[in-house]
């Protein structure tokens, strides 16, 4: 499986993360690599049997979508960097 | 016997006969901590305070007579992906380095109600990604056996806390191996329970579909004891499960394991498996099989492509998961940014690490369209077709038995330029996350250079009762579970 840096320099646009040449250079050699393992995947057939799923594996039943409250408030903006009269702080998103 | 010593059962009794208090439990731990952490260098934050509050209440509750909890004064550890009320909880990520969780965990709210002491947040890699704990922001953690090793990751402070004596029990979370591979190179026990016997809820998620929480411990008893306390329902966690467990784990223990059927896949013993590790095992064969279980070579296909399946999976959900670390409401910001698409990716880009960023990247890539069938579908397929093997095995047998890792713990610095070499040692846990099903590490050997080897076993969905009986017979007939490593200073 061939990468070029272009291709990983897009992806990184995708997952918002920035780099250098040097370390997209870098990325793409061991993005080979691990591809390259990863095509193992191909050689094998998937022709599945009972794929009925484990009886004891099956999730519970979610609970009602209810609003509760969270009371501590000044705990859960505290975590922010840049507050202004209670609200988070952030650049302009609209011109 | 010196307390550091000590098992959590020890610590219990000790309590109950008042031959020491919590207080001086908590003293003794936070001076073995001066001791050896430098060296061992396990926790990020510790929480005195906190801990020797906790410990006062509970020395009063018993001066009272007051009915105590399970795990009433006993001092315990945190691995720092796991969120505390007012403790700083940072993933060992620059991202969250100063981030303070405004609630607990469910596992930490039933661990303080049931009376333990938390003494800090360890270590770990970076979100948990990782096999060596070298992935941290902050520091790298050293194996208590031998300091210039690894202990294993992402979980190698917690395993390491308590292989050192710092702590009586650590929890730990495992994803592809996490709990149970430290556990194996830091010569402690380490259960990763079935999917959903255990919330995640205030885990920092790295792979939902893969991840649980776990405990480790020096003894399989300790283990037990733990899981009564942490494992069930939690309306809060959607993919928990009530279990009609009607009696503890602790008190089904010595039940022994006559008539036991164990599977052990004859693939899981290649001619390239360092030798030691392949006798070690064995011998604990033949004890199982003198205990009265029965044992049988099968096959179990553990190709490429689990491993595959395994990273694909695990990175695209972390890329998705991770997609919600962008500097605005918590974690990193950049001091440097002109609007708010330059604030997003600047904080993602100094705040993550390599590992991290580089499995973003890797999950982005997977799940972009034009790759998706290639990779993310078939490793689904993949996965699907793990779980059929296994569940037939489970049809006839009751647990199978490997070795934990494939590898002695290895030197610092070692694999942390190649990530592929270090993703295949974990070729042998990464199954049970795929499949859900519980599995345990427990010591049960040491190669020449006196490094422990672990031994895994596996079981079916919510067997944990009897994996925990297994590892318990075979624990008393190998005569292990106290073991504290004795820090010597590191060998350059």
């Amino acid at each position: 499986m061939k990468i070029s840096k272009e291709e990983v320099l897009y992806i990184a646009k995708l997952a918002k993360l920035k780099f250098t040449d040097e370390e997209a250079l870098e990325l793409t050699t061991e993005f080979e690599g691990i591809l390259k393992h990863f095509d193992s995947l191909k050689e094998s057939d998937y022709e599945l049997g009972d794929t009925s799923i484990n009886e004891e594996l099956v999730p519970t039943e979610l609970r009602e979508d209810k609003v509760e409250i969270f009371e501590e408030n000044t705990k859960l903006f505290a975590n922010a960097k840049d507050k202004e009269r209670g609200y988070i702080k952030i650049p302009k998103v609209i011109e | 016997m010196k307390i550091d010593q000590m098992t959590m059962e020890d610590i219990r009794s000790g309590l109950d006969t008042k031959k020491f208090t919590a207080k001086e439990l908590v003293q003794s731990v936070y001076k073995k901590i001066s001791e050896v952490e430098d060296q061992v260098e396990a926790y990020i934050t510790l929480s005195e305070e906190e801990a020797y509050k906790k410990a006062e209440e509970i020395d009063t509750a018993i001066e009272q007579g007051e009915v105590l909890g399970p795990l009433a004064g006993i001092p315990i550890a945190i691995k720092d992906n796991i969120c505390t009320e007012g403790i700083k909880t940072t993933c060992a990520s620059k991202m969250l380095e100063d981030f303070i969780p405004p609630y607990d965990a469910t596992v930490v709210k039933k661990l303080k109600d049931a009376g333990a002491i938390i003494i800090g947040k360890t270590n770990m890699d970076e979100f948990a990604m990782g096999s060596s704990t070298e992935n941290s922001a902050f520091k790298v953690t050293k194996n208590p056996w031998r300091l210039d090793r690894v202990p294993g990751g992402s979980s190698g402070g917690s395993a390491a806390a308590v292989a050192a004596g710092m702590a009586f029990m650590a929890l730990g979370s495992d994803t592809g191996g996490s709990i149970r591979q430290p556990a194996a190179f830091c010569g402690v026990v380490g259960l990763k329970p079935t999917y959903g016997l255990v919330s995640r809820y205030g885990l920092v998620a790295f792979a939902s579909s893969l991840d649980q929480i776990g405990p480790i411990t020096k003894s399989v008893k300790d283990c037990a004891l733990t899981l009564d306390v942490i494992h069930g329902f939690d309306p809060k966690d959607g993919t928990t499960k009530s279990v009609k467990n009607a009696t503890s784990y602790l008190n089904e223990i010595e039940k022994g394991i006559e008539g036991l059927r164990i599977a052990i896949p004859r693939e899981f013993f290649p001619s390239t498996l360092d030798s030691q590790i392949t006798n070690e095992i064995m011998e604990s064969m033949f004890m199982l099989k003198g205990l009265g279980a029965t044992i049988d070579e099968i096959s179990l296909p553990i190709t490429e492509e689990g491993l595959s399946a395994y990273y694909i999976i695990s990175s695209a959900e972390a890329s998705s998961n991770l997609g919600r670390f962008d500097g605005i409401k918590y974690g990193y910001r950049s001091d440097e940014y002109e609007d708010i698409e330059e604030l997003v990716l600047n904080a993602r880009t100094e705040g993550f690490g390599k590992e991290t960023k580089r499995r973003i990247m890797l999950g982005t890539y997977t799940l972009t369209s034009g790759y998706y069938d290639a990779y993310y579908n078939r490793a689904q397929k993949v996965r699907e077709k793990i779980k059929q093997q296994f569940n037939d095995i489970f049809k006839k047998y009751d647990l199978i038995i490997s070795p934990t890792s494939p590898v002695l713990p290895f030197p610092i610095g070692e694999k942390i330029g190649n990530p592929l070499d270090m993703y295949l040692s974990d070729i042998y846990t990464i199954s049970a996350n795929l499949t859900g099903l519980p599995a345990i590490s427990l010591p049960c050997g040491f190669c020449m250079e006196g490094l422990p080897i672990g031994l895994q076993i596996i079981g079916g969905p919510f067997s944990e009762s009897k994996i925990l009986r297994a590892a318990y017979a075979l624990e008393q007939e190998l005569g292990l579970g106290n073991g504290v490593a004795v820090i010597k200073e590191a060998k350059r």
